[in-house]
């Protein structure tokens, strides 16, 4: 019987679950496409992760992480819910001991993450404005028909400057528009695109901070070797893309996981038949006070599980009883 | 009957409401507070006031919505300066014509210029104008400013005490004397109307309280010491919030029970734009203190809020931990 940890985290964009092995080695992992249904993509991502590890497994653990950490936490029964941010820097710690920067960027966010001496120095997420994150990419990449995967080497085959401007996804589509009627080459444009969006990185998320190498960058846009190439330039040093560049917070969860259940024995984990149940929310706008809270009712398999969304507790305190033994 | 007077509990009731309430209750008057800031209040606010508002204007006319058809008179005085050669927020200045012009059939608005920019000299008239909406009785005014005085240093030694605000506005502060358990200070910097409104700043004290740390804020800093490191500043600093924040910055940093210091602004603030700024810039330059700046506006999903506030309080332990020499992750790292 092989023990394993799991990891899972619920991103705007994408929907990741990992699985490790007691030594912290990745076995395998699943990157699935979120499409604004995280209950269904993870139940998906689970059930398919299900099938991939056979009937010859235990697992020992599970982390989740990402916007919707809670959810799935929920859903599955998690012994750790963290931060995106704390995830990623451990998950980068666990391959590059002695790394200093993070460079993250994934759907909907982007974040720059310090270290030194091995322990998180330093953050900033983006603010209000999410240019320059996945979603804009994805965006752009379907705009000009081209395939998501070949942006980057694309982008790497252009010979001169198109200089795009990335303060804002609005104005860099224009601007693209712009150049793309003046004639200038897709490849040159794209390239323009890349570095653009290197540039509104540094400028707004490592505003007065030194980034030391070794610099890791990860998150699903990691995968976009163009942009790697232009936070090259623009750093002047190596950027390193680790192997699960794409599932770095999973990863991150898993390994804080398996910390927390060796503190406590045991796992809250409901077991992998949970991809088999079925969810269900239902919300309603609480009337009780003013505050009209959009309270949120989540169903496993019929049975309410959980409460949430209130701010004074009326509903999310409320015992509920249900039948755990019969999930597990 | 006692005239009635609404007090909005919005903008600058949080730095006066001992003042304020018993002034006008020793003049015999019925203070009406409007309620706790809620969603319905929010709403309201957002839908009658001008578009380029700010969060917190938008919401105090919310506030003097819920007041409207409950009171004779409604507190609103243009607060220009409260400090010699200071300025508040430059929408308070316009703040009862904003009102006046966007919210029809209002009760009438003491609407009391109080403007100490060149001294303090007109202190006296500016208490009489205020309290001669209610009596022409000259010594009652007089008498009941004093008392209200007295409130309010009361109140302010309080605060000097490390309560703050919201502890304060519940009937028994000290039912629940845990605020000082958490040895770890964080220092929360932003304007008062932001951070000690619980619906505005998302719950952000009780938040942090709950992972153990205690929160401190502008107005626990002795002012003295305040006002002598704002002094240094390269310009004089001509916003009295802009004043406290920074000379607060420049005293936290050197203070070694501060571990973090978080600024709340809300989106579109054109003073907290300056002043986050030099903090940050401040904070980056002479401290290796956490820093962060978190945003807020009218949206209610507070997952991002959450995620900063938790990575933040994750990254305050793994560093004092560390400095202890017990990180748990360092153990971790070598031991692979």
């Amino acid at each position: 019987m092989k023990e394993i940890y799991l990891g899972v985290d619920v991103g705007s964009v994408s929907t990741n679950v990992i699985v490790m092995d007691s030594d912290n080695n990745v076995i395998d992992t699943l990157y699935i496409r979120t499409k604004g249904k995280p209950i269904e993509a993870l139940k998906m991502g689970l059930g398919q992760m299900k099938s991939r590890l056979g009937e010859n497994v235990k697992v020992l653990g599970l982390g989740t992480t990402g916007s919707g950490r809670h959810l799935a936490a929920t859903m599955l029964g998690a012994d750790i819910v963290k931060n995106e941010i704390t995830a990623h820097g451990v998950a980068a710690l666990n391959i590059v001991p002695n790394v200093n920067t993070i460079i993250e960027i994934g759907g909907q966010d982007s974040k720059i993450i310090l270290l030194r001496d091995g322990i998180i120095y330093d953050f900033a997420m983006n603010t209000v404005c999410a240019a320059g994150t996945g979603s804009f990419l994805d965006r752009q990449a379907e705009r000009l028909g081209i395939p998501i995967q070949e942006f980057g080497s694309l982008a790497l085959k252009s010979k001169s400057t198109v200089r795009i401007a990335g303060r804002c996804a609005v104005f860099a589509e224009s601007d693209m528009i712009h150049k793309q009627q003046l004639g200038h080459n897709q490849e040159d444009i794209i390239n323009g695109l890349c570095e653009a969006m290197a540039r509104n990185y540094l400028n707004n998320l490592g505003k007065g901070k030194e980034l030391k190498p070794p610099v890791i960058f990860q998150g699903g846009v990691a995968a976009n070797i163009g942009i790697k190439k232009a936070f090259e330039e623009l750093l002047g040093c190596e950027i390193i893309v680790p192997k699960y560049a794409s599932v770095m917070g999973a990863i991150g969860a898993c390994i804080l996981a398996k910390e927390e259940v060796k503190k406590r024995g045991k796992t809250k984990f409901l077991g992998l038949n949970i991809a088999d149940s079925s969810f269900n929310v239902q919300s309603f706008e609480c009337d009780s006070c003013p505050n009209m809270c959009e309270v949120v009712k989540f169903y496993r398999d019929e049975n309410l599980a959980a409460r949430w969304g209130d701010k004074c507790g009326k509903w999310s305190n409320v015992q509920i009883s249900q039948n755990d033994e019969k999930l597990a | 009957m006692p005239i009635k007077v609404g007090i909005p509990s919005a903008l600058l009731f949080y730095d006066y409401y001992p003042l304020w309430i018993t002034f006008f209750e020793e003049l015999g008057a019925d203070v009406i507070v409007s309620k706790n800031t809620n969603k319905e209040i929010v709403d309201m606010g957002i839908k009658n006031t001008v578009d380029e508002a700010c969060l917190p204007v938008k919401v105090f006319h919310g506030h003097v919505l819920d007041l409207k058809n409950k009171v004779d008179l409604i507190f609103i005085p243009r607060i220009t300066s409260v400090s010699k050669y200071e300025y508040i927020c430059p929408k308070f200045c316009g703040l009862p014509e904003m009102i006046k012009y966007s919210i029809k059939d209002l009760p009438e608005i003491i609407d009391t210029n109080i403007d100490f920019r060149k001294s303090k000299k007109n202190l006296n008239r500016t208490v009489m104008e205020i309290g001669g909406y209610i009596t022409k009785d000259v010594k009652k005014i007089k008498n009941a400013f004093e008392i209200a005085m007295k409130e309010y240093s009361r109140y302010k030694d309080l605060i000097k005490k490390g309560f703050l605000p919201i502890d304060t506005l519940k009937k028994d502060i000290y039912s629940k004397g845990d605020f000082f358990r958490g040895k770890a200070k964080v220092l929360l910097l932003g304007h008062p109307y932001n951070i000690y409104d619980p619906h505005i700043s998302m719950d952000l004290v009780q938040k942090l309280r709950k992972h153990n740390l205690t929160v401190v804020t502008c107005e626990s800093f002795c002012e003295e010491a305040m006002n002598e490191k704002a002094a240094t500043l390269d310009k004089k600093m001509f916003w009295s919030f802009g004043r406290k924040i920074l000379g607060t910055v420049l005293s936290a940093i050197k203070n070694d029970e501060i571990c973090g210091i978080i600024y709340l602004s809300s989106f579109g603030c054109g003073l907290d734009s300056v002043i986050g700024d030099i903090a940050e810039r401040r904070i980056r330059r002479d401290s290796n203190k956490p820093f962060t700046l978190l945003t807020i506006d009218e949206h209610t999903g507070e997952a991002g809020v959450d995620t900063r506030i938790e990575a933040f309080v994750d990254m305050i332990k793994w560093r004092d931990e560390h400095e202890n020499n017990l990180s748990p992750h360092r153990k971790f790292i070598h031991s692979n």
